[in-house]
């Protein structure tokens, strides 16, 4: 099975090609808002060193978040547009199973970090298992001090991956049996794995329903200018 | 005309995601999914609410348009996407898709000026219209004279200076509690209204080319509270009415001061403002008048839509030119 697998939910964008589960070509740029140009290029290159054409791809795996709004959506509009054109199936995953899956930890319980912005966190917890990890809970969006208080009130041993550096460092602060630890970013490598385990247990969404997941509603600040402080005149 | 490049254009610059394909200059499909009603609640346009509809909407209306045109993707000669101005969360989505569909398809990519899109709309009906023309602009977003003097050779005459026609539309609805989007609503209410009712001042700022919408504001405001408090307002048709020729005035008499001031004898318009029944009307007795050619497209090529990105691209494609993959949006790209 061919993948192509495109990863731009955080400032890290990168995308890879893979046989199976073997890592054939990859790319990575950091650059928050270079979504945009690092995408086809990327892929063209690749394509070109690994001598395959866009008809030869059976899956298009992409992370759909959380993370940046822009990023979930270039890297979605690319796989899309690239499943569409040659008939490939869609892979959505998940940047916290993407980063956690990468956690180099075999008995502490894993917390995944995405930076939401704006003071927002997503996290989630995970249980290494041979092989891979399992969520052992529900994706939150949550403030730093929540966060604090989540690893606080947890018995066991965790290690922290992610984007912790995007939260202050008093989260940490005296907190027992925390530990810190990499990757900082989801990248495609991972992507590959996860959406290789989807699709071999043919556990594929219809291409309309791969939708980003952003687990905050639209910010609606509308500048209503002049008029937003009087009343309307009936 | 068989051999004429077929392309695919995609719009996503705001609240409308529109794909089209478009054969030299006759569109064979032209379809668009529009958010007019995830954003009236808010009375305006919400970039973070358009980018969302955006990416929802984007593949299955891709489909859809070339379904319409009876087209399979492979037939594609080029494929044409709207690079700026616009909002950028809005732009990322379609220029993305577009992009990575070109490199997918081994098909040029074309990354399209929104307003010169506006500029190919005119085409689309009208094989008679084509530089040098004076083209009018105005949306919500936008409000220009553009002086077409060739293909690819556009000089911008003159612009708003402080709100967009369509936003002075939008904000004065909302007021007087029409609805969203503002233009259509204060069409439909100055509906056997008296367009002399009221006389509204016309901002005619000492540039000859330029417009201003925020003093009507101010004055529409000031007289609808006096008059509503001593309970002699005059009925909504009338003051719609005499709203809606206020701002036609305006954009008549500066368009009509390009024309005379460049000596071009033909002149289209571009932009929902351009929907404005009123607006139509006063261009089309002016340019009578005058003996001008007016070559105003149809309200669903005035309104952003995918066939003018096309047609855009198109041109573009003729010139042999290529965006590169690399390339990104530009949500203040300026024309010309
Ligand atoms: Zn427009």
């Amino acid at each position: 099975m061919r993948i192509v697998a495109i990863e731009s939910a955080t400032p890290a964008a990168s995308v890879a090609l893979a046989e199976g589960r073997e890592v054939v070509g990859s790319s990575q740029r950091v650059d928050r808002r270079g979504h945009v140009a690092f995408l086809v290029p990327a892929l063209e290159f690749l394509f070109d060193q690994a001598g395959w054409s866009p008809g030869d791809v059976d899956v298009v795996a992409v992370d759909v978040g959380p993370g940046l709004f822009g990023g979930i959506r270039a890297g979605l509009s690319t796989a899309q547009a690239l499943a569409g054109a040659v008939g490939a199936r869609l892979a959505p995953v998940s940047s916290l199973d993407a980063v956690a899956l990468r956690a180099a930890t075999a008995h502490r319980k894993i917390w995944a970090v995405v930076d939401a912005r704006r003071g927002e966190y997503a996290v989630a917890p995970y249980q290494p298992v041979p092989g891979g990890v399992v969520r052992e809970g529900g994706v939150e969006l949550v403030s730093a001090e929540a966060f604090r208080a989540i690893l606080a009130s947890d018995r066991r041993d965790g290690l922290v991956v992610g984007d912790w550096e995007a939260l202050p460092e008093s989260v940490f602060r005296g907190l027992h049996g925390i530990k810190t630890g990499r990757p900082r970013y989801p990248a495609a490598d991972a992507v590959v794995d996860l959406a290789l385990a989807r699709a071999e247990r043919d556990d594929l969404p219809h291409p309309d329903e791969v939708r980003p997941r952003y687990l905050r509603e639209p910010d609606v600040r509308i500048n209503w200018t002049d008029f937003r402080r009087e009343e309307p005149w009936r | 005309m068989t051999d004429a490049p077929a392309v695919l254009g995609i719009e996503t610059s705001c609240d409308e995601t529109a794909v089209a394909v478009v054969r030299g200059y006759r569109v064979l499909s032209n379809v668009l999914a529009s958010q007019v009603d995830a954003h009236a609640r808010f009375g305006g346009v919400v970039p973070e609410v358009a980018a969302r509809a955006h990416v929802e909407a984007i593949r299955a209306l891709t489909h859809r348009a070339l379904a319409e045109a009876g087209m399979h993707q492979m037939d594609l000669d080029a494929i044409a996407a709207t690079r700026g101005p616009g909002l950028a969360g809005a732009l990322m989505v379609g220029f993305s898709y577009g992009k990575a569909l070109a490199w997918a398809l081994d098909t040029p990519f074309l990354g399209i000026d929104h307003m010169e899109g506006h500029l190919f709309a005119p085409r689309l009906d009208d094989p008679e219209y084509g530089p040098p023309a004076i083209v009018l602009l105005a949306s919500g977003g936008h409000s220009q004279i553009v002086h077409l003097k060739d293909w690819g050779e556009y000089e911008t005459l003159g612009s708003t200076i402080d709100d967009a026609a369509g936003e002075a539309f939008d904000k004065l609805a909302r007021f007087l509690g029409l609805g969203y989007p503002g233009g259509p609503a204060i069409d439909r209410e100055s509906e056997g209204g008296d367009p002399d009712a009221v006389r509204f001042p016309r901002a005619l700022p000492d540039r000859p080319f330029d417009f201003s919408f925020s003093g009507l504001k101010t004055s529409v405001v000031t007289y609808v509270r006096k008059h509503h408090a001593a309970g002699t307002l005059p009925p909504i048709p009338d003051l719609a009415a005499s709203i809606q020729e206020a701002i036609a005035d305006v954009l008549v008499a500066k368009t009509f001061n390009a024309v005379e001031e460049t000596g071009v004898r033909a002149l289209a318009g571009g932009g929902g403002v351009l929907a404005n029944r009123r607006l139509r009307a006063r261009l089309a007795e002016e340019a009578d008048r005058r003996g001008v050619a007016l070559h105003l497209p149809s309200v669903a090529m005035c309104t952003d839509n995918g066939a003018m990105v096309a047609a855009a691209g198109v041109y573009r494609l003729g010139l042999g030119e290529r965006t590169a993959p690399s390339a990104d949006i530009d949500s203040s790209l300026r024309l010309g």
